[in-house]
């Protein structure tokens, strides 16, 4: 129609391309939660996911070597409740190093801040690899 | 293990690499993206740190 009206017709723009889904999506979307990397390894990207393993895991480790602050809330200071969210984002580790060796940060350590962001930088890259679990198990990313 | 220089660039190395795997597949996008996000963490911190070197580092001064 629009040809006959002397006007060429617009190419249509290819739709996104999209993955075949696989996997289970809450198998897929805990794994990657509880253990930095497991989703991606559950979803067959073996080296990603073991590459994202040494990754957070040196950053906590970093982050504890340098007694940093591993959130926890704060009643009445209503940001804690963020960070310790985001902390928590790591997953297993986070329980480990809270209840299970019961880590505290030393405020009084040199390295006290830098350790802090190392270790809250930690947990917000494993939500992000557990939102990535989540894209590529909805076959909206390879 | 606490020069904060090497600690800044420890952070950016882990972050950097963490978001090449996580953005880009083709090995030469990874490289860019690696020395884009490396570079530019690295280079704006010891950009701030010239930008903050006139001001004062220690305790404020007394007030007489």
């Amino acid at each position: 129609m629009a040809e006959s009206d002397g006007v060429p017709a617009q190419p249509q723009p290819a739709p996104p391309q999209r993955v075949r889904p696989q996997g289970n999506a809450v198998v897929a979307v805990l794994s990657a939660w509880l253990v930095p990397g497991l989703g991606h390894i559950y979803l067959k990207r073996r080296l990603r996911g073991l590459a994202f393993f040494v990754l957070v895991m040196v950053s906590i480790f970093i982050g504890c070597r340098l007694e940093g602050n591993l959130y926890k809330v704060v009643p009445g200071q209503p940001l804690s409740v963020l960070a310790t969210l985001g902390s928590m984002g790591m997953g297993f580790p986070y329980f480990l190093l809270r209840y299970g060796i019961h880590y505290q940060g030393n405020i009084m350590g040199a390295g006290y801040e830098y350790g802090t962001a190392f270790l809250l930088t930690a947990g917000l890259m494993n939500l992000l690899l557990t939102l990535d679990a989540w894209d590529i198990v909805r076959g909206k990313k390879e | 293990m606490l020069s904060h220089f090497l600690l800044m660039v420890l952070y950016a190395l882990i972050v950097s690499l963490f978001f090449t795997l996580l953005w880009r597949r083709g090995r030469r996008e990874q490289i860019k993206l690696f020395l884009q996000i490396f570079l530019g963490m690295v280079g704006g911190g010891l950009l701030v740190a010239w930008l903050m070197y006139p001001f004062p580092s220690g305790p404020p001064a007394p007030i007489p």
